[in-house]
This record gives structure tokens, C-alpha cells and sequence, in this order.
């Protein structure tokens, strides 16, 4: 029945384009929020208006380059799992997921404080602010779901199902560091 | 011969789908969710029709207040966001779409089955949530497009908008997950041998409303959720009196909502160069270019978002550079409408149903097309902005352009989904019908703009010559809706009366002709392979059986070599159960309550976790 011989070429997996689906579709849901806030900005006779303040700089850019950083770690996951290392994957897993935790946990408390001190229904930029960054550390606390599901299920050992999972959720991490880079420099802008 | 029953009957048992509801439940066949979603479609058409009939039987007769200001405004509103985001989108992606594309594509399903079918019941969520509005009496009454401040809190303080919020960004999750479905099908799941340049055109059309949808749909959210945000949280987004901007959303609701108009249509070009190539058994003229166009019609309409703001204030230079952005619209349009034009002349057209549609369809079209090159002209269009011009160019458009094919393409395919032939001529008849009736409904629409009634006018005084312009135009309404009682009517009389179609009875081009029909649930026994555009007039050898599982061919992105073999999920009941929290999520969001709304999120997870718990089966 085989008439035509069939040359096989390793292709990009269907897994893999369902998460640049993702990001594409997420990636410009936060291009709306980023449009939207230099819109405002630019409408705005003062910014930050009067009585709202800017984030702090250098705090800020610390705790950025720490979640950037855990690319590195979910890269080594993906390559790993790849490879069939199983512990590797999971250690550099472990690795990632303890300084994503920190971060969120670092920016929750931040968040609710700064609330408490300048509300979110101050002004045009309190809600774009609270809004934006609310989104991003909703995308970080979903990923943080995602990698403690993945160990989850490499508790039991690597299938090709899972390495694509690894692949994927190392990709939407890569995604969400560099929208946190884009995000917190949108906000920082407030200083310029 | 025994190898080959022993074979299929093989892939039978592989591939069946389990008996009764729990089977339509649980389905993961593109084909039944295409199904699905076409019935789903096909009711909430029925209502989006009776609300136009309502306000039409209204504004028949001048000073009739059979409906109130009120439930006026929650028609209109309903009417638009249904015909727009309930019908038309669903229709020809949901079910034209999950149905036609992997059959064309020489595939055994979408790419991300239980994917598929999560789109389908969050889309039935969304749309039991909308209607739920309408039975509370809250339903959306600040038009389809909602502009604030109309829509703020403050001018509209009840659940009506919140209903509409919601509502749009519930209906957007279904239509971005059909839209990722089919970008990634396309380019993963053609038959071998089907290089880019081989693909149907109307793979190109749903190709290009997917990438609309995927990039279009988040500015809509990200402007719902402002909103959202502003009418129960107390933001500012929108409030001029804290420096926020009410311009704001017309720019983010426009940004989708130009793209959105080329989106609704897009599909039924490519449902109309389906139909044109079989009624004339010609290749279509200009196929590249055409396939070109289709892509390219989408990409600009992202580009001319602000000729819909030409009244607000906007600087001169934006103004003009949205018109000239607007104006190239036309040469991608009228590359398809020559390609259609000249395939007609040149091929042997056969003038049954389908192709009758068509031809409706592009004189439809070209009417609608030359309104809107109209509008470019931005004094003109600050004339006649908010007039029943403007409505009469739309609905030509999104009637004419999007509905008609739609018609014509249940009658093209009907044969291939229930195997048996639609009768013709009373098919014909209700063309004719619905061709007269549309034209006396829209037509005098331009008129009655011109001469001053404005949009969203519940009654109107006398003595204004509006009234022989409205009698008409209700008229034509109901001789529309006689002609598409007919239409369907015909339909199902066929379902019960025709005669065997057989698999390819009008010598169609694609693949899905070389299958029996209705389909078989594994669509092809034996994988096709592919050398032309037109596989079924040049067909090439078959590649494999693949029965060993429940296996589908994986391919390379471009050029359509076999990249893999890969295992399917089948049947699954998690699809149902997530739009079930998602349903409640925005149900309690809806009443205000944030954290039943959370618990119920929580809910959403763990079913999203149980979803996973079993892994495909992979070779």
C-alpha cells in the first residue's frame, strides 16, 4: 500500500506550537495593558500625577534579575528532560521553582502593601499600575503552578509526553521573564 | 480483500465514538463538535433574527411603541454582539471550520482534539450566560460596541454590562482556542505532500481569521477588563475626571473590531472559492494571489482601526493616514473578486444553489465594498457617521459577504455530512428570495441615512420621509426571513426525502470528496498523499494505512514531509466539566462574588489537573 516512499524530517511538535500559541495571544493581551499605560501617560499632564509615586528603582531591578535568572535553570530542565535525565530535570526544576516562589511571595506582600499606602482607585495611573503589575505576577503565580504540577508528575519518571510538558513550561517561563523585563521597565519609565 | 476488511474494521473499533448522549458528551471528533456547534449556532441565529424582526416590525410604522426605549436598546445589543460573536464567527470557524479543515487536510482530527471540544462548551457557557442576561432582564443595552461613558457604572448602573464584560471575554476564550486549534492543525496536521502551495484556499481563509482572532481578541479583553474594572472596582480607566480617557476604549475596542469585520468575512471567501471551483470545474484563476489576498485582507485590517473614529476628534494627519491605510484594503479585495469573477467566466459554471449564493455573495460584496471605499472620503464619513448608512454598508457586508456563502456552503456540503442530495430547485427558489429580500431590507437603509435617521432610533415622528423607506425595509425583512425558512426547510426535507449522494457528487476538488459520506469517524482509512491543490481531480498515491492506534500523521510546518506518527486522545469528559467551572466563575463574578468566584477558579484547576492525569498515547 506504501506507493510513495516517505522521507521523515523531525519537525517542531504540536506541543511546542500550542504554547507559542499561547504566548502570542498573552503577549498581546499585555502589549494592550503596556499601549494603554503610555497612552494614559501621554494624555496625563503630570506623571506619575501628584501624590503617587514611581516604583523604587533598585529594588525593583534586584528582584527582576533574580526571576530572569531562573531561565537559566529552565533551560537546563528542557535540555535535560530532552536528554532523559530525569533527576537533573528535576533538581534544575527544584532550583527554578524556589527563587520563582520567593520572588511571588516577595511581591505579593509589596503589592498588598503599596495598596494600603496609594489605592488602585486613586487615579488613571494607580489603575493602570496595579493593573499591569497585577497581571504580571498573575502570570508568575500561574507558572509557579505549572512547575509544581510538572514535579509532580516526574515523580514518576519521564515520557515523551512529559519532556514536551517540560519543553513547553520552560518556553512560557521565558515568556514571562521577558514580560516582567518589559513590564517593570513600562513602570520604571514613571522616573524618565 | 479479507487484509483489507480485517483493516477497517480495525480502525472502526479504534476510532468509534461511544453510543448516545454520553457519546456527544464526551466526543473529541472534530466532526461532531463542528455539529455541535452549528446547531448551537443555528438557535442563537434564530434568536439574533427575531430580535431584528422585533425592532424591524417596529420601526415599520412611524410613532409604534409596541417596544420600549429600554428593551430596545437590550435588542439592538443583543442582536449585534449575537450575529457577531454567536453566530457568524461560530458558524464559519466552529462549524464550517472544526468540520471541513481536516477533511481537506487529509487528516484524522484537529491537532488538539479535547482542545476542541473545551472550545465548544465554553462557547455554549458563554452563550447560556448571555441569554441568561436577556431572561433576568439585564441583558447588555449600551450597543455592540459599548462605548463608555454610556456603558460606565454611573450611566448604567444595572448588571446589563457587567453581563456583556463578562460575556465577551467568556465567548473569546472559545473563539481564541478554535483559533490556536487551527493555526496549529494547518501547520502540523496536512496530509504528506501538502506543501504550503498546496493547501485549499480555504485553508488559507481559515489560516488567516485564525491569526486575526489570536492577535485581535486580546485588546477586546484587555478593554472588557478595564471596564469590568472601573464599573466594580472603582478604577479610572475611562473617567476624564481622573485623567483617564473615554477614547481609550473606542482605540482598544476598534484595534479588535476592524480586524473582527475581516475576520466574519475571510472564511466565506473561502468558503466561496470552495464552492466556485466545483459549480465550474476550473481551478481557481490567480490561486496565489488570491491565497495572498486572503492573509493580506486580515493583516491591514489590523492597520485601520481609527476610520471608525473619524467623529471624535482625532488630528487631521491620523485621520488621513487611517484613510489612506483603509483605502488599501481595496487591492487585496478586488484581487479575490477578479479571481472570482474570471473563474466564473472562464470555467463551465453550473448555477445550482451553492454557486447561486456566490454570485449573490460577490454582488453583495462589491456592494458593500464600494459603500465602504466611500467612507475613506472622511468628511463623507463624518456626515453620514452613526446614520442608517453606515448600517446599510455593514449589513451588505456581514449579510451579504459573510451569511450568503454560509448558505451557499451548507448546500455544497450538505451531501458530505448527512450523504444525501438537497433538492435544487427549491433551493434556487429561496435564493431568490433571500437575494430580493436582503436588498429591499438594506437598500433603502443608505437612503434613509442620507436623508438623517440615525442608528438606534426606537420609534420615529411622521412627516419626516422616512416612512415608505422603513415599510420597505420591514418588508424585506420578513421576505428574507420566508426565504431562509425555506432554505433551511429544504434542507431538512432533503434529510428525509433526497436521494443518495454518494461521496463526491458535485466532482469537487479537495479531499474531502474522495471520502465516503457522511465520513467515517477515522475520515481516512488509508492516509492520503497529496500533489496538487486540487487532490481529487489529481489524485496521488495513497501513503499508509496507520492502524495500529488511535494515530494521526504529524508534518513539517512548509513543506508537508512526515514528520511523525503521533497518538490521539480520544473521547474525554473533562472538556464539559472545565466550561462547567468556567461557567461558574463568571457566573458568581457576574453577582459580585469575588470569592465564590475564586473557589470556583480553584475548581477550574483541578479539573485542568485531573485533564491531565492521563496521557495521551503516543507511538
Amino acid at each position: 500500500m506504501t506507493a510513495v516512499p516517505a522521507p521523515r524530517r523531525v519537525a517542531f511538535p504540536a506541543g511546542l506550537w500550542g504554547m507559542l500559541m499561547v504566548i502570542a495571544t498573552e503577549g498581546m493581551l499585555l502589549g494592550a495593558f503596556i499601549a494603554t499605560y503610555f497612552y494614559l501617560r501621554f494624555k496625563a499632564p503630570v506623571w506619575p500625577p501628584h501624590g503617587d509615586h514611581a516604583p523604587p528603582i533598585a529594588t525593583t531591578l534586584i528582584l527582576t534579575a533574580c526571576l530572569v535568572a531562573t531561565s537559566a535553570p529552565m533551560a537546563i530542565a528542557s535540555w535535560s528532560a530532552a536528554a532523559g535525565e530525569l533527576a537533573k530535570t528535576r533538581l534544575a526544576l527544584v532550583i527554578a521553582l524556589i527563587v520563582q516562589c520567593g520572588y511571588l511571595a516577595y511581591e505579593f506582600k509589596d503589592f498588598s502593601d503599596e495598596l494600603h499606602k496609594s489605592n488602585i482607585v486613586h487615579d488613571q495611573y494607580t489603575s493602570i499600575y496595579y493593573t499591569l503589575l497585577g497581571a504580571d505576577h498573575a502570570h508568575v503565580f500561574f507558572g509557579v503552578l505549572l512547575n509544581l504540577w510538572l514535579l509532580g508528575k516526574l515523580v514518576t519518571g519521564l515520557t515523551r509526553y512529559r519532556v514536551r510538558a517540560v519543553q513547553a513550561i520552560a518556553w512560557y517561563w521565558h515568556f514571562v521573564n521577558v514580560l516582567t523585563i518589559v513590564i517593570v521597565g513600562t513602570l520604571l519609565s514613571a522616573h524618565a | 480483500m479479507v487484509v483489507v476488511t480485517e483493516r477497517l474494521t480495525r480502525l472502526e473499533h479504534q476510532w468509534q465514538a461511544r453510543p448516545g448522549v454520553l457519546g456527544w458528551l464526551t466526543t473529541t471528533d472534530h466532526k461532531r463538535i463542528g455539529l455541535l456547534y452549528f446547531w448551537t449556532t443555528l438557535v442563537l441565529f434564530g434568536a439574533g433574527g427575531v430580535e431584528a424582526l422585533a425592532m424591524r416590525t417596529q420601526l415599520a410604522r412611524p410613532n409604534q411603541h409596541l417596544i420600549g426605549p429600554e428593551t430596545y436598546n437590550e435588542l439592538f445589543t443583543l442582536h449585534g454582539v449575537t450575529m457577531i460573536f454567536f453566530f457568524i464567527i461560530p458558524m464559519t470557524t466552529g462549524a464550517f471550520g472544526n468540520y471541513l479543515l481536516p477533511l481537506m487536510l487529509g487528516a484524522r482530527d484537529m491537532a488538539f482534539p479535547r482542545m476542541n471540544a473545551l472550545s465548544f462548551w465554553i462557547f455554549l457557557g458563554s452563550g447560556i450566560f448571555l441569554y441568561v442576561s436577556l431572561a433576568v432582564g439585564d441583558a447588555p443595552n449600551a450597543g455592540w460596541f459599548n462605548y463608555v461613558p454610556l456603558s460606565s457604572r454611573h450611566y448604567d448602573p444595572g448588571h446589563n454590562i457587567d453581563f456583556y464584560c463578562l460575556g465577551v471575554i467568556f465567548n473569546s476564550i472559545a473563539s481564541t482556542l478554535t483559533a490556536a486549534q487551527f493555526i496549529v492543525t494547518i501547520l502540523k496536521s496536512r496530509a504528506p505532500g501538502m506543501s504550503l502551495n498546496r493547501m485549499p484556499l480555504f485553508c488559507y481563509a481559515m489560516f488567516a481569521a485564525a491569526f486575526g482572532l489570536l492577535f485581535a481578541l486580546p485588546t477586546l479583553s484587555a478593554d472588557v477588563i478595564f471596564l469590568f474594572l472601573d464599573r466594580n472596582v472603582g478604577t479610572h480607566f475611562f473617567d476624564p475626571a481622573y485623567h483617564g480617557s473615554a477614547l481609550l476604549w473606542q482605540h482598544l475596542f476598534w484595534f479588535f473590531g476592524h480586524p473582527e469585520v475581516y475576520i466574519l468575512i475571510v472564511p466565506a471567501f473561502g468558503i466561496a472559492t470552495s464552492i466556485i471551483p466545483a459549480f465550474t470545474q476550473r481551478k481557481m484563476v490567480a490561486f496565489p494571489l488570491v491565497a495572498i489576498a486572503e492573509l493580506l485582507v486580515v493583516f491591514i485590517g489590523f492597520g485601520v482601526w481609527a476610520h471608525h473614529m473619524y467623529a471624535t476628534g482625532l488630528p487631521t494627519m491620523t485621520m488621513i493616514f487611517f484613510g489612506a491605510a483603509t483605502a488599501m484594503v481595496v487591492i487585496p479585495s478586488t484581487i479575490q473578486v477578479f479571481s472570482w469573477c474570471m473563474s466564473f467566466i472562464m470555467g463551465t459554471a453550473r448555477f445550482n444553489t451553492p454557486l447561486l449564493f456566490i454570485a449573490g455573495f460577490i454582488f453583495m460584496f462589491v456592494m458593500g465594498g464600494l459603500t465602504g471605499i466611500m467612507f475613506v472620503a472622511i468628511p463623507f464619513d463624518q456626515q453620514v457617521t452613526d446614520t442608517y448608512f453606515v448600517i446599510a454598508h455593514f449589513h451588505y457586508i456581514i449579510f451579504g459577504a459573510a451569511v450568503f456563502p454560509i448558505f451557499g456552503g451548507l448546500y455544497y456540503w450538505f451531501p458530505k455530512v448527512t450523504g444525501k442530495l438537497p433538492f435544487d430547485r427549491p433551493g434556487q427558489i429561496a435564493f431568490w428570495i433571500i437575494f430580493v429580500g436582503t436588498n429591499l431590507l438594506f437598500f433603502p437603509m443608505h437612503i434613509l441615512g442620507l436623508i438623517g435617521m440615525t442608528r438606534r432610533e426606537y420609534t420615529y415622528p411622521s412627516g419626516l420621509g422616512w416612512e415608505p423607506y422603513n415599510f420597505a425595509e420591514t418588508i424585506g425583512a420578513f421576505i428574507t426571513t420566508a426565504g431562509i425558512l425555506l432554505l433551511l426547510g429544504n434542507l431538512v426535507y432533503s434529510y428525509f426525502r433526497g436521494v443518495e449522494s454518494g461521496p463526491d457528487p458535485w466532482h469537487g476538488p479537495t479531499l474531502e470528496w474522495t471520502v465516503p459520506s457522511p465520513p467515517p469517524d477515522y475520515n481516512f482509512a488509508v492516509i492520503p498523499t497529496v500533489r496538487s491543490a486540487y487532490p481529487n481531480w489529481e489524485p496521488a498515491p495513497p501513503y499508509e494505512w496507520l492502524d495500529r492506534g488511535h494515530q494521526q500523521v504529524e508534518s513539517e510546518g512548509v513543506d508537508g514531509v512526515i514528520g511523525d506518527i503521533v497518538g490521539m486522545p480520544h473521547e474525554s469528559p473533562w472538556p464539559p466539566l472545565l466550561a462547567l467551572t468556567l461557567l461558574g466563575v463568571f457566573a458568581m463574578l457576574v453577582l459580585g462574588k469575588f470569592e465564590i468566584a475564586g473557589i470556583m477558579g480553584i475548581f477550574t484547576l483541578l479539573t485542568l489537573v485531573g485533564w491531565h492525569s492521563k496521557e495521551p498515547q503516543e507511538s
